[in-house]
């Protein structure tokens, strides 16, 4: 195995995590903030971290239906995240705008906008299903870097 | 030419360079997981610093357009080379004697500040304000830890002085440590035990754990300095703040309890490191794991009212006995 091979292997298992709150309605972010780090789900020891960088992040978590007033601040925060990187969206409402799909005021589904990687639904998901995300997300980074996952 | 080869081999393989690193990343995987452990979680593998390392140098690095190109680049190598020269000049007790014999501790000295201001070049050349609060806290709170810093080093530099019978103070790591060795570690001396919990006090500060991460509070103002930072320059700030943290728990060590077990080097070389281990639990992990954060003043004032008027008393006693 090459340096370059191994280099890529080693940096899949330190995710560094960053939140996106785009108009959410602050349930999905206590889930990701408290739920997914508390001792019995324990995010952490996936290697991951949660970062207050956009510049340091490498799988971004967002949450909320992506609001018209929010737009323009995600897309800038999104591209000053560095390359390889992967896009989660975290709850119904960046995946289909949930209960507010048809408000004057919603500038998404996230997918409009950016890439997404992982979608997981769920009014707030579960703690299991956000740190199944996160492992998925992985992989997926991996096939980014050029490898199999 | 032989002098050269050695000195190289002393910065590059051991003490500093790669002993020096390797110690110190596991040193930090265990501290975060003996954290994790400390609040029921698993924790993160042992490895995690050198996969996060590792991490880092296959990522994109991005410079703010407003950003001070060169002063943004140089800032991590003059923190990691600083820190690096340094981590040379340990000597291990009862493995290596340290690479230069007269006043290497005033070297250390000069030296230590060295990451703390790499940081608030880096902070200032990122132009983001964010950086710019992150510089000032920086700046506050490294004036606040020299202080009590320059006491203890003098404090030991003095007692070694005066029971070595040279009269003023010796600033040799290499006297410091032969005298612990022949006649009962400082750690154990009354007289110095307010310089020792003094310096259990000065270690958080340096290496901005909580409760005195003021300049780095990510939740409060978003990494600070570290803000603009990402991918292999970041790595580098990552491996100048591995290099601290083997100089500042090692100095500790030498300082106040560099006793050995037994003439075979390797079973010193173990010793040393438990010992510095310990140092890292009491005064990093266990810290790090029970408290929140301090405002600026109130680390400030922290360090101001205790810290150094234990140093101080020490420092006196030492005079006058």
């Amino acid at each position: 195995m090459s340096l370059d091979t191994l280099l890529k292997k080693a940096s899949v298992r330190s995710p560094w995590l960053f939140r996106i709150n785009a108009g959410s309605c602050n349930g999905c972010d206590v889930e990701l903030a408290t739920t997914a780090l508390i001792p019995r789900y324990d995010v952490e020891r996936l290697g991951c971290h949660y970062t207050g960088s956009p510049r340091q992040a490498d799988i971004v978590l967002v949450t909320g239906p992506v609001t018209v007033h929010m737009r323009d601040y995600v897309l800038r925060v999104w591209n000053e995240i560095p390359e390889p990187k992967v896009t989660v969206a975290v709850g119904i409402c960046p995946i289909s705008g949930g209960v507010f799909r048809d408000s004057y005021s919603i500038a998404g589904p996230l997918s409009r906008l950016v890439p997404v990687d992982v979608n997981v639904p769920g009014c707030p998901p579960r703690p299991q299903a956000i740190m199944e995300a996160v492992v998925l997300a992985r992989s997926i980074w991996l096939k980014k870097l050029g490898l199999e996952g | 030419m032989s002098d050269i080869l050695w000195a190289l081999f002393h910065v590059c393989v051991f003490p500093g360079g790669l002993f020096a690193l390797g110690f110190a990343l596991f040193l930090k995987g265990l501290d975060r997981r003996i954290v994790a452990r400390f609040q029921r979680r698993v924790g993160p593998p042992l490895i995690q610093p050198l996969l996060d390392i590792a991490k880092l140098l296959t990522k994109e690095t991005l410079i703010p357009r407003t950003a001070c190109k060169s002063m943004f680049m140089m800032a991590p190598v003059i923190g990691m080379t600083g820190m690096a020269a340094c981590a040379a000049f340990i000597p291990v007790p009862g493995v290596f004697d340290g690479m230069y014999m007269m006043g290497d501790l005033l070297v250390l000295f000069y030296l230590l500040p060295v990451p703390a201001i790499a940081i608030m070049l880096g902070g200032s050349a990122s132009s983001s304000p964010f950086g710019a609060i992150g510089f000032s806290r920086e700046m506050l709170i490294m004036l606040s830890y020299e202080l009590p810093l320059l006491m203890i080093l003098l404090t030991v530099a003095m007692i070694t002085g005066k029971a070595t019978g040279i009269g003023t103070a010796d600033f040799s790591l290499l006297n410091i440590v032969q005298y612990q060795i022949h006649h009962g570690q400082f750690g154990l001396n009354p007289l110095m035990i307010p310089a020792f919990i003094a310096y259990l006090m000065f270690l958080p500060g340096t290496m901005g754990v909580p409760p005195f991460d003021i300049a780095e509070a990510e939740t409060e103002i978003l990494e600070g300095p570290m803000l603009e930072y990402g991918g292999p320059l970041l790595a580098l700030f990552q491996i100048g703040t591995a290099f601290k943290t083997f100089v500042v728990l090692s100095l500790g060590v030498i300082m106040f309890f560099p006793g050995c077990l037994g003439d075979f080097w390797l079973v010193n070389l173990f010793w040393f490191m438990a010992k510095c281990l310990i140092l890292m639990f009491f005064s990093i992990s266990l810290l790090r794991a029970v408290t929140g954060r301090l405002r600026i003043d109130q680390a400030m004032m922290f360090y101001f009212k205790i810290p150094a008027v234990l140093a101080f008393i020490s420092l006196v006693l030492v005079m006058i006995v």
